[in-house]
């Protein structure tokens, strides 16, 4: 381990804006759960943290490659927590998507993520032709759907759509053909009809709250009007650390989760935005370099899976606190507090910093 | 192909920068706004209404502390079992409870909804012995007008409701909707004296509406107390005898204008007023035949009768038309323009001089009279002692009655002015209109020798934090030349009237004041229909008027009664005259004159007049109300 970092196989350029979004992170929980009824939930978080970074360097320690050749088998174990909850799980805001043991919750969703991200690396690594085979592909869109579907069924939307970007990763990376592209796109459309059939009231109404936020100013549409004013009222420099209005005043809905941005907008202003997509922006542009530093094509399909999933996770959740996009439940990774978010999050750290580590064959 | 990611993403990320510089820049300020809109909320805070006392310090009109409980939905997790505890706890009816509840369904549920107001001093306690168990309770404390004498001045005092929406169309930078404003009376005429200056809290909220914390404040105005020219002690006197009968009584000090009591009979429990009325209440009110509401001693104008008599009186004998010693003889009647006008009195007065004439009210004398003088000349002398215009006393909507005259007739009415019509105004008669307030400024003017003071209820006004006394200012005094010997003699024959045996109001004489006066009675129906009006109903009896003074010399007090379908000026109204007078003096009176019989009036819903004790609890909104900036 130490080796590791002497011989700087562990790569500071992503670490270290890592580690400075947890600070963020840590600093913003503590004052969203400000004498709230929970009370000071940053030392919870500090506390995740700690597992999460001691998963991490777990991740660092053993062999991705090993990781790869058993992948299969962790992906089968990972859904076994979601058909769980379908059958067993308890409702929390709607949704199933909570495994509780002890005094703890755990999402298993982001496991499955990570290890549906393996799999993929898995495939690609065996997968060297030049052009997407249409086997491969119907594997791909296989291997992302079932977890996908488990979760949309559960049913949470926005946390079915974090596994999108795997697709995306397997389709582009893999070179799917022109024509593919065009079928599948039509495909989708047709799709997005059809689902709107299919999806619950509280989604539905998500969604045309999004359209049309005016039309329910105290239900659904409350939280994004509530957010934005949150995020507009901070304006260049912000109201102030623990002097945010919005959320101070509980005005900001789950402010210390899915909200936590607009409570970094509302505090700190424009520039604090600023420095945090910065370090957003520094780890996944990182990651995308890493991703061509790759010793093996499983070890770059693995990064860009991993980081596409952190991207999109940030800009959906950064544009939901201003409206781009609709309200769907998707924390901010690092930043938002939540056990699974953070630890799953420094794991895929950890798995991106692993593939970097062994760069060099022998390592 | 992952250079090409590699720009997508920085420039998403740029994007996305881009459309907070957007959000927090260029919108900075809107959103700004809305956050301090969100989290700053003005609550008024009501100033004390200003206490209404009588002359000599007896509160009429004040303020109490009223509790309303409220719910907070978003304190309760099971609403229905919060409602049954209000309802099993104070033994509210359900239906109500629901009722409001259902009302604040599309309300932000940090609303909170009144389930009850006027709670007791015990009910309060209960609830806040469960303030643990049930948080989403909580007891608002306000305050609420009390009319200490319930419905004795009512009309006069007026009440206080929710601000109309032509009051708040007025007046917008000071009523909002559901702010109680003074209505009618008193309470109307100084609503902007007793108001004081609403205060106000900006308060810090958070997005449950509780208070966090007082941003700032302004603090109320307390509104003056008011102290009116009216004498309980005369006011009581007047409200007891006005029980089951219908009309109006003034008493005023002839020298200032102030008015000493004002009854308008029947009347109602302005204490109702105080809550939200049932619809029930307010019909029973708005259908009483005898309009409660109205304030018959400036809003009801009728013939004057023969009160009219002692001022014509006084132009007979400054015009020259008559002398003192000029007779008249009286047969009963007298013809004029070929036909015959009676005498009240059948067997006819005899000869009788002007002295004689006011104490006997011969008719025929006066029918002379007019004759002599002509309508327009009769028009002049009523309009000269104030009748046709408000007498400007300081209450709202007073009518002006009617003073008839050729021009009238042919503008007005659109008819010929017949001159036997100036026969029948000569005696008070036709369509000549007086208020009971206008006969007692006109009977002031004339015992002061032409000096008509302002009619007020005005005396002082008090600021209750400095302690600055404000006294009432007649600006408007009126004057007119009177010869001090015709006032002589039109006072010495009114004292005849009550005091030498063929005075009409002799029975009502009074041992230890000279009361003076002048009975009147009007005809509500044709003269040949009321042979025997002790039988006739209700609605068919004659009026009844009595205008006095006393004492004779230097007079200090003029009373004008005015009872509807009382028949006789002598027996109805002059006896309550007698006891105003007597108990202004301190003077004993053997026989008071007792309330009407309770079924001396026909049925008709008068059970509210005075059907509330003070301690029964009126009920109004609290004293602050939220609004959101």
């Amino acid at each position: 381990m130490r080796g590791l970092f002497q011989r700087r196989r562990v790569d500071t350029a992503l670490l270290l804006p890592v580690l400075a979004l947890l600070g963020v992170g840590l600093l913003l929980v503590a004052s969203a759960t400000l004498g709230g009824r929970f009370g000071d939930l940053a030392g919870r978080q500090a506390l995740w943290m700690g597992v999460g970074l001691a998963l991490m360097l777990g991740m660092l320690a053993v062999d991705y490659r090993v990781l790869l050749k058993f992948s299969f088998p962790i992906y089968a174990a990972s859904l076994l927590p979601l058909l769980y909850l379908l059958v067993f799980g308890r409702r929390i805001a709607h949704v199933r998507s909570w495994v509780r043991f002890g005094g703890y919750q755990f999402q298993p969703a982001e496991v499955a993520k990570i290890a549906t991200a393996l799999l993929l690396a898995y495939l690609f690594e065996n997968e060297q032709d030049r052009r997407l085979r249409p086997a491969a592909l119907v594997k791909l869109f296989a291997m992302v759907l079932v977890p996908c579907l488990l979760v949309f069924l559960q049913p949470d939307l926005g946390l079915a759509l974090t596994f999108v970007p795997l697709l995306l990763v397997g389709m582009y990376f893999g070179r799917m053909r022109r024509r593919y592209w065009a079928m599948l796109a039509i495909l989708f459309v047709a799709g997005c009809a059809v689902g709107w059939l299919f999806l619950k009231g509280y989604q539905k109404q998500r969604i045309e709250t999004f359209v049309h936020p005016e039309a329910d100013v105290s239900g659904a549409g409350y939280q994004v009007r509530q957010s934005k004013i949150a995020v507009g009222s901070g304006g260049l420099v912000g109201k102030g650390y623990r002097r945010g209005t919005q959320s101070q005043l509980r005005f900001l809905p789950v402010r210390h989760t899915d909200f936590i941005f607009a409570v970094l907008a509302e505090e700190f202003g424009f520039l604090g935005v600023l420095v945090v997509l910065s370090l957003y922006a520094a780890v996944v542009l990182r990651g995308l370099r890493l991703a061509t530093h790759a010793r093996d094509r499983g070890g770059a399909f693995l990064v860009l899976g991993l980081t596409a999933c952190l991207f999109f996770s940030v800009i959906l959740n950064t544009g939901m606190m201003i409206g781009l996009f609709p309200t769907t439940g998707i924390p901010l990774p690092l930043l938002s507090y939540g056990g699974s978010s953070v630890a799953t999050t420094l794991a895929s750290i950890g798995l991106i910093l692993s593939v970097e580590a062994r760069r060099f064959a022998n390592a | 192909m992952v250079e090409v990611a590699f720009v997508a993403a920085a420039f998403a990320f740029a994007a996305m920068a881009a459309a907070y510089w957007y959000t927090q820049i260029v919108r900075g300020d809107y959103y700004f706004r809305l956050s301090e809109n969100n989290r700053l909320r003005s609550v008024a805070v009501t100033a004390a209404r200003g206490v209404i006392y009588d002359r000599r310090g007896v509160p009429l009109a004040e303020n109490e502390p009223s509790y309303t409980l409220y719910l907070y939905r978003r304190e309760t997790t099971n609403l229905a079992a919060s409602i049954d505890t209000a309802v099993a706890l104070l033994g509210l009816p359900r239906e109500d409870v629901e009722r409001r509840v259902a009302r604040y369904r599309t309300y932000f549920d940090f609303v909170p909804i009144a389930l009850a107001e006027n709670l007791t001093i015990g009910e309060v306690a209960a609830i806040e012995a469960r303030s643990a168990e049930h948080p989403e309770f909580a007891v608002g404390v306000g305050q609420r007008r009390l009319y200490t004498k319930t419905a004795s001045a009512a009309q006069t005092l007026g009440y206080l409701s929710e601000a109309t929406p032509n009051q708040i169309a007025a007046q917008p930078d000071r009523y909002r909707p559901g702010v109680a404003v003074g209505q009618r009376g008193v309470e109307s005429a100084y609503q902007d004296l007793l108001a004081g200056r609403d205060g106000e809290r900006r308060i810090i909220v958070d997005s449950f509406g509780h208070e966090t914390a007082e941003e700032s404040r302004v603090d109320p105005v307390p509104g003056r107390n008011l102290t009116l020219t009216i004498d309980q002690r005369l006011q009581d006197v007047a409200e007891r005898y006005f029980q089951n009968r219908v009309g109006s009584a003034v008493a005023m000090d002839p020298k200032t204008g102030e008015i000493l009591a004002l009854v308008s009979a029947p009347s109602y429990d302005p204490n109702l007023f105080s809550r939200r009325m049932t619809a029930a209440e307010w019909a029973t009110l708005v259908d009483n035949p005898f309009h409660p509401l109205q304030n018959r001693a400036i809003q009801n104008v009728y013939s004057p009768g023969s009160a009219f008599k002692v001022f014509l009186a006084v132009e007979g004998l400054a015009g020259g038309y008559v002398t003192p010693e000029t007779k008249v003889y009286c047969p009963g009647y007298a013809t004029f323009y070929g036909r015959a006008f009676k005498c009240h009195k059948k067997e006819g007065h005899g000869w009788v001089n002007l002295r004689e004439a006011i104490r006997g009210s011969c008719d025929v004398y006066f029918y002379t009279l007019g004759k002599r003088m002509g309508i327009e000349k009769i028009a002049e002398t009523a309009r000269a002692f104030g009748f046709g215009k408000p007498s400007g006393l300081d209450l709202p909507n007073e009518k002006s009655g009617l003073v008839p005259s050729e021009e009238w007739s042919a503008t007005v009415r659109k008819t010929r002015w017949y001159p036997s019509e100036t026969i029948s105004v000569a005696i008070g008669q036709g369509p000549l209109l007086v208020s009971s307030v206008q006969l007692a400024r006109g009977l002031a003017g004339l015992v002061n020798g032409g000096r008509f003071p302002r009619p007020h209820l005005f005396l002082s006004a008090q600021d209750p934090q400095s302690g600055a006394r404000f006294e009432y200012v007649d600006e408007t005094e009126q004057r007119m030349k009177i010869d001090p010997s015709i006032v002589e003699q039109v006072e010495d024959a009114m004292w005849a009237v009550v005091n030498e045996p063929g005075g009409t109001a002799y029975l009502s004489k009074l041992a230890g004041v000279d009361l003076c006066g002048k009975t009147g009675s009007v005809q509500v129906v044709a003269q040949k229909d009321t042979k025997k009006e002790g039988l006739l109903p209700f609605a068919k009896r004659d009026h009844a008027w009595f205008i006095g003074f006393a004492p004779k010399r230097n007079p200090r007090i003029v009373v004008a009664v005015f009872v509807e379908h009382g028949q006789h000026g002598a027996s109805a109204a002059a006896p309550l005259a007698r006891d105003l007078v007597a108990t202004y003096f301190g003077v004993p009176v053997p026989h008071p004159a007792p309330p009407g019989e309770p079924d001396a009036l026909p049925p008709a819903p008068t059970a509210l007049a005075a059907a509330r004790p003070p301690s029964a609890p009126a009920r109004r909104a609290p004293e602050t109300r939220e609004v959101r900036r």
